[in-house]
């Protein structure tokens, strides 16, 4: 009786840490779009966190194993049981940013992965609970992220067929909607806030749909066909995301745009991509696909755009008045209303437009947003209210209603510049409260020096946040010459928040909030 | 892929059958190349049923066997779009009966054009046609519209406003209170009614008492105005919304009594119904009015603010009231959801029918968008991080 009660528990025990350790595994996958090599170079780069995990199951299939054809009774299969459990409970998955999303290609994965797991179950439960069957279990276990790999591989083919009816539905239903503009944003960065941009001022005369978050593959644009598409939109927008040559080519193929945008082209994906050039010729395959009759929309103030030609008629965007682009954005000014400047069209109109947003990148994906709707037939004046409306994501250069910029989110040097660069732009007292730039590796002091020293002459008060993360900072500003006695060090953010409070009355006061900073401020 | 259009038509109103007639003229009007059109009828105790022979006006001659061929069905929101499910459900398969993506109600009256329909599609959270629920029911009460329009700094006749039980405690107080100020003729309006049911002209005491208590039997309030004299009815319709809204050409309806009452309006020639020409497109009228330009220029322009004012949309039909002697000119009640849509006067203006349904759909979706783009709800629950023990506590008390 105990010899089969410990049997069950065994087994339940293990299909448990399976489950548990399966999680982790399905959800990296997922994250890397089912693609086996892309899984496999994540597996190769976390070689060692996933020994760490899954090395005593290793360890535990060696120690069993060693008796190997011995009997076992129901103390031992207990013990495994135990084992089992408590490798599946400290492997039990962290909340994560982008969490696993069951979908029903992860539950058809799920169903092979446990017809596997099952398999492998039956075969040691027909060996007879031999030691060695055991270490089978647990190399089963330990084995998982493979396991994983091999029941992604043995769905491939079906997901193919599923993934191709999937795209040929989408295109049916975008055939049978001979009057939907179709409108691609493809570029290194900046593509969802444009999209999101683009969509609120399309929206003030057109009915229109774009792809959600950052949905950015050919499924996720099916994806949206197929389930939000409604006779009613006149306008689709559809994000283009690419990892490698022809993703865009791809996306395009299926929802042929007629109007395009590019926003930036930078270094971004590189090592899959290799190099620059063929980072360039991939956006710009959004390019390729546009009809003689339509509009490709270009960023000129990105170098990699500007000298590119593409052979389709091409309109250019700008936030420097001088660079003879056919949209300029200039007389650019930041107060506590948020942004102000003006846009002028090739057709000489101009207008001013305010917006919450802050910093270049947000004018210039704006400008280019006016410049599509424009060319859609909305004037200058009748976007004014859509840009004002505009909202800023949290914590990314947000400006708050008492004068803050929330800017908590940004965790990189150049963000660091570019929010410093803004704050410099407002009248007043200006103040930076920053606990530095961390998790920069072996060059975080000489970069939080830079950084320190640019922005000397861009605030009128410095407070830095934690005494240890202080001295590279501090020592950046003083050698550029910004005065000790408007230099403060706080031990946490509410004593920052004190100090700030106590700063002398000089006019409206701006305080940048930069990086890393709770929440809930 | 065609729009799916659910044209909501009859309703708990004393004008149900005009409606249905209503109905069915814009279901046959859309343009089928665009719209798939789906009739959902609403029956005098308030139940939907639809089916593909409620399209057809001539299935509504035999109710019984109308209603026995329909599918009854209740309308739910569903992903964007709502669903007519069917009711009773059936315990196996499917109970979607059909899926729609805008409702364009076609009802007369109270009970369904009062706002009371479009607040349960503002529920549905789909786009509908015509006014919202604010206007709707502004529009229904003749006594609220005037208020807001008073305040617009539109012309319209004073009035005096009282309930049943106020006139059965104080009859002559009131009696006297309207001789003192209107002197006679005056006319009796049950407040909240749509059409001209319940509505008359009183020459002396005996005939206003008649009238007040005619009223009372269609409305718990009762208003009384000053009739005008040398009296010409002008209509004209407006089409847009709060933004931009245009008139058509003006009619004058043509009666042998004094007053436009339900048989003048509805019934007669109403014989042949199913045709085009039935219902309020068959009165006697003189289209376009036979009035002076500057007079014409003058209602199209109070037209339109009147339409603003109220802050409808779709297409409504503005009645005015003109002394061809002195001129004067007063806005007397507006139609949020005119007979026949007003699609002949539109068609005198130059645009079709299916052009109108058309613009309809369109402000339709444009209101639709706009709502979106406002902040109705937050994404983080409140109560989730809150204590709920103070509110199980008050619940103890009480």
């Amino acid at each position: 009786m105990l010899e089969i009660i410990a049997t069950v528990v065994l087994f339940a025990a293990f299909a448990a840490d399976c489950f548990l350790l399966s999680l982790h595994f399905i959800h990296m996958l997922q994250l890397n779009s089912y693609r086996n090599e892309r899984y496999l170079r994540w597996m190769k780069e976390n070689r060692s966190a996933i020994i760490n995990q899954m090395g005593w199951l290793l360890l535990a299939t060696l120690a069993v194993s060693c008796f190997l054809i011995q009997p076992t009774d129901w103390k031992v299969r207990l013990a495994c049981s135990i084992l089992f459990l408590l490798h599946g409970y400290l492997n039990i998955p962290k909340k994560a940013k982008k969490p696993l999303v069951f979908t029903a290609r992860v539950k058809r994965l799920y169903a092979t992965y446990f017809l596997l797991t099952a398999l492998v179950a039956a075969a040691v439960f027909l060996s007879g609970m031999l030691r060695i069957s055991l270490g089978a279990l647990f190399l089963w276990a330990a084995l998982t992220c493979f396991a994983v790999l091999a029941a992604n591989t043995i769905n491939g083919p079906i997901e193919k067929k599923i993934a191709g009816w999937y795209v040929e539905d989408a295109r049916k239903i975008l055939k049978s909607m001979e009057n939907l503009t179709v409108i691609g944003i493809t570029g290194s960065y900046g593509k969802t806030s444009t999209k999101n941009f683009l969509a609120s001022i399309l929206s003030t005369k057109y009915n229109v749909l774009m792809t959600p978050e950052s949905y950015n593959t050919t499924m996720g644009v099916v994806r949206t066909i197929r389930e939000q598409l409604r006779p009613t939109h006149n306008i689709f927008i559809a994000e283009m995301g690419a990892k490698n040559p022809g993703d865009i080519a791809e996306i395009c193929e299926l929802v042929k745009p007629k109007y395009g945008i590019i926003t930036a082209i930078g270094e971004q994906h590189l090592e899959t991509f290799k190099t620059i050039e063929n980072i360039i010729n991939t956006k710009f395959e959004l390019a390729d696909s546009i009809p003689q009759d339509g509009i490709i929309f270009l960023n000129g103030d990105n170098e990699y755009i500007r000298n590119r030609q593409t052979g389709k008629k091409a309109v250019t965007y700008s936030v420097n008045p001088g660079s003879g682009c056919d949209y300029t954005a200039s007389d650019i000014s930041v107060s506590r209303e948020g942004s102000r400047f003006i846009v002028t069209a090739p057709n000489g109109e101009s207008c001013v437009f305010v917006t919450k947003l802050l910093g270049a990148h947000n004018i210039q994906n704006i400008t280019g947003c006016i410049a599509v709707a424009h060319t859609l037939g909305i004037s200058l004046s009748e976007q004014v209210l859509a840009v004002k409306r505009l909202k800023a994501v949290e914590h990314r250069l947000q400006l708050l209603p008492n004068g803050y910029i929330d800017d908590s989110y940004n965790s990189n040097p150049a963000g660091f510049r570019a929010a410093l660069d803004v704050l410099s732009g407002f009248d007043g007292q200006r103040v930076l409260v920053t606990p530095g730039m961390v998790e920069l590796g072996e060059k975080q002091y000489e970069l939080n020096r830079e950084l320190g020293s640019y922005a000397a002459s861009r605030c009128d008060y410095a407070v830095l946040v934690g005494e240890n993360q202080a001295p590279p900072l501090k020592e950046g500003l003083l050698k550029a010459g910004f005065p000790e006695d408007r230099l403060f060090v706080a031990k946490d953010l509410n004593n920052a928040i004190a100090i700030v409070n106590s700063l002398p009355d000089e006019g409206p006061r701006t305080v940048l909030l930069e990086n890393d900073l709770p929440d809930n401020f | 892929m065609k729009t799916t259009v659910a044209v909501f038509f009859g309703g708990r109103s004393v004008e149900h059958e005009v409606s249905i007639i209503s109905g069915i003229q814009a279901l046959s009007a859309l343009d089928s190349s665009k719209y798939d059109v789906l009739p959902v009828y609403i029956s005098k105790d308030n139940n939907f049923y639809t089916g593909q022979h409620m399209g057809d006006i001539k299935s509504y001659k035999n109710m019984d066997e109308c209603l026995s061929k329909a599918t009854r069905v209740i309308p739910v929101a569903m992903d964007g779009r709502a669903a007519l499910m069917r009711f009773p459900a059936k315990k196996f398969g499917n109970n979607i009966v059909a899926i729609f993506d805008i409702a364009m109600p076609v009802v007369h009256g109270t009970n369904a054009e009062d706002g009371t329909l479009m607040g349960m599609l503002e529920m549905l959270g789909i786009p509908y046609t015509g006014c919202d629920v604010l206007s709707s029911a502004l529009g229904m009460d003749k006594y609220a519209m005037k208020a807001v329009l008073r305040q617009a700094g539109l012309p319209v006749l004073d009035a005096v406003m009282f309930t049943s039980r106020q006139y059965g405690l104080n009859e002559e107080e009131i009696i006297g209170d309207i001789e003192s100020r209107f002197g006679y003729p005056v006319v009796v309006k049950p407040v909240n009614l749509g059409s001209s049911i319940g509505i008359s002209l009183a020459n002396d005491k005996s005939e206003l008492k008649n009238s007040i208590d005619t009223a009372f039997e269609f409305s718990h309030r009762v208003l009384v105005e000053k009739a005008v004299q040398n009296l010409r009815e002008i209509n004209c319709s407006v089409l847009g919304d709060i933004d931009e809204a245009e008139s058509s050409v003006c009619e004058e309806p043509i009666t042998s009594k004094e007053i436009l009452d339900y048989s003048d309006k509805y019934l007669s020639n109403a014989g042949e119904a199913g045709g085009k020409k039935s219902g309020m497109s068959s009165l006697k009228r003189r289209l376009p009015a036979d009035i002076p330009a500057e007079l014409e220029a003058k209602v199209r322009e109070l037209a339109v603010k009147t339409f603003k004012a109220l802050g409808c949309s779709g297409v409504a039909r503005i009645d005015f009231l003109n002394n061809r002697e002195t001129g004067e000119l007063y806005v007397n009640e507006i139609n949020t959801i005119p007979g026949s849509l007003s699609f002949y006067l539109w068609d005198a203006t130059g645009i079709k029918f299916p052009k109108l349904l058309d613009r309809m759909i369109e402000l339709a979706l444009k209101r639709h968008r706009e709502r979106q783009a406002l902040t109705f709800t937050y994404k983080t629950n409140i109560l989730s991080d809150v204590s709920l023990g103070g509110a199980k506590g008050a619940k103890g008390k009480a």
